[in-house]
């Protein structure tokens, strides 16, 4: 491989590095989602909180990944149309293989947590499977140029502040931690370092897609395939398909939360995919990884987690906490130079020439920008429009009749929740959407 | 300038490349820790 691409960089004709200015506004850009993306992968914790935990964890993770399929079709469409996803098909057709492989790797590692909680409980499983943001960084260096020519302060910068967030997780993990005493801790830990190893692999696709010019809006779409596929074989494989109908049934007026938690989900993971493809993979994931400050503020302060806990129990989460944001915030202050960014570009170069992908294609997508029109490809675009089809109207309908029908079927079970608490996290992850959302389509256009 | 692929090209530039082989063995390694655990 390493071969190969070095006689790929020597053939290829040098792209433009971007503009300065254009990058650190990028930078900015990729470093605000991540944070976003955080608050909403958090705040997604919450709609499940409110179901009754006698439904088996597999099929609440099947009607969660029902509600995410819903949403990962339904979001692009409103926000730009599907017609984008026709294009980028045309232009990088080897990313529908990408997507799906990384939306079965997700599956399968959401599953495997479910195990490690049952098995280790949350305060050893998380920080195993949060390990996933150190591989990401090693496999951001060692295959995407992450990291190449950035220096000893950046480096320190993103891994002292990727390992200060790792401490920080393990410390709130164990402050919020409930679990019996574990059982089966061999199999736990290895389900919970598989999970972590899943994902932190998982990233390799996504850098693939969004080095070579792919928007993320076009990924998502064919990721949830994967996701979906994957998350109904286990279910019926584990469940019995007669079973799992019933349980669904049986959960009608749970289905609304589930689903409501996916696609909040769905909002976090767009954040963070944009992130990944701004920041890339070494900077994005820590920085999403704050979804645990977010989760354990609902827990808190709107569902009364630590209730009655002691002082110990309260450091843990002050120590946690402040460990976690110091290390998010390390992470944000080192964004990547120039030169560490040309370094990309080279990635990108090559993974543009060995899927024959359009260098304008790739360039524009790294620029967060329009594709300039070619003429003689085969693959030339029309101008770029956010016009909907009855397609894209449909599928708009379609959610939000499923999810209103599931609303009116819900029932908010008597649990003690601190509503003024609620409005105001929920007002804030609202202001954090509206901000990037605008500062997205300022920027990128939603590209 | 590049040209689009053909399945077969694509196909093969697929399977010729090591990043595709990493995330996909990784996947059938959580496949069967899947299976042990159940």
């Amino acid at each position: 491989m390493t071969a190969s691409s070095g006689s790929v960089r020597a053939a290829a004709p040098a792209q433009s590095p971007v503009h300065a200015t254009r990058l650190r506004s990028l930078q900015a850009l990729g470093i605000f989602c991540g944070f976003a993306a955080g608050a909403w992968l958090g705040g997604a914790e919450a709609p499940i909180k409110l179901v009754n935990p006698d439904i088996s964890p597999i099929t609440v993770s099947f009607i969660m990944v029902l509600g995410v399929f819903l949403a990962r079709w339904s979001v692009p469409a409103f926000i730009r149309g599907t017609w984008h996803l026709r294009n980028d098909v045309r232009q990088a057709p080897h990313l529908i293989v990408w997507a799906v492989l990384a939306g079965c790797m997700w599956a399968v590692a959401n599953t495997l947590t479910i195990y490690a909680i049952r098995n280790v409980g949350l305060s050893i499983a998380f920080p195993l499977w949060n390990t996933n943001s150190l591989l990401g960084i090693f496999w951001g260096f060692l295959l995407f140029n992450e990291l190449h020519y950035a220096g000893w302060k950046r480096w320190l910068g993103v891994l002292g502040g990727a390992v200060c967030m790792f401490g920080g997780a393990t410390l709130l993990a164990i402050a919020s931690s409930h679990q019996a005493a574990p059982g089966k801790a061999a199999l736990g830990i290895f389900a919970a370092l598989g999970a972590g190893i899943l994902w932190g692999t998982m990233y390799i696709p996504y850098r693939k897609a969004y080095l070579t010019g792919m928007n993320p809006l076009s990924f998502i779409t064919f990721f949830t395939i994967g996701e979906l596929a994957t998350m109904t074989v286990l279910a019926v494989a584990y469940r019995g398909a007669i079973p799992l109908w019933h349980e669904l049934v049986g959960a009608r007026e749970v289905l609304f939360w589930l689903m409501l938690g996916g696609f909040v989900w769905v909002l976090g993971d767009l954040f963070q995919q944009y992130a990944t493809k701004y920041v890339g993979i070494s900077r994005g994931i820590p920085l999403s990884n704050t979804n645990q400050l977010w989760g354990l503020l609902w827990g808190i302060l709107v569902f009364h987690e630590l209730r009655g806990a002691g002082q110990t129990v309260y450091a843990q989460v002050a120590g946690g906490s402040l460990l976690m944001a110091l290390g998010a915030v390390a992470i944000a202050l080192s964004s990547a130079s120039e030169r560490e960014h040309s370094s990309w570009q080279d990635a990108a170069q090559r993974e543009g020439r060995r899927y024959r992908v359009e260098d304008e294609y790739v360039q524009a997508g790294m620029e967060g920008r329009e594709m300039v029109r070619t003429e003689g490809t085969g693959r030339d675009l029309p101008r770029d429009r956010n016009t909907r089809t009855s397609l894209d109207w449909l599928l708009i309908f379609i959610t939000t009749g499923l999810f209103a029908v599931l609303a009116f079927m819900a029932r908010l079970p008597h649990i003690d929740i601190s509503m003024g608490w609620a409005v105001v996290l929920t007002t804030a992850m609202l202001a954090l959407l509206a901000t990037c959302g605008i500062t997205l389509w300022r920027t990128t256009r939603f590209r | 300038m590049s040209q689009p692929q053909t399945e077969r090209s694509l196909f093969r530039a697929v399977v010729t490349d090591l990043h595709f082989w990493i995330p996909l063995t990784v996947l059938l390694g959580g496949f069967f820790l899947l299976d042990k655990l159940s």
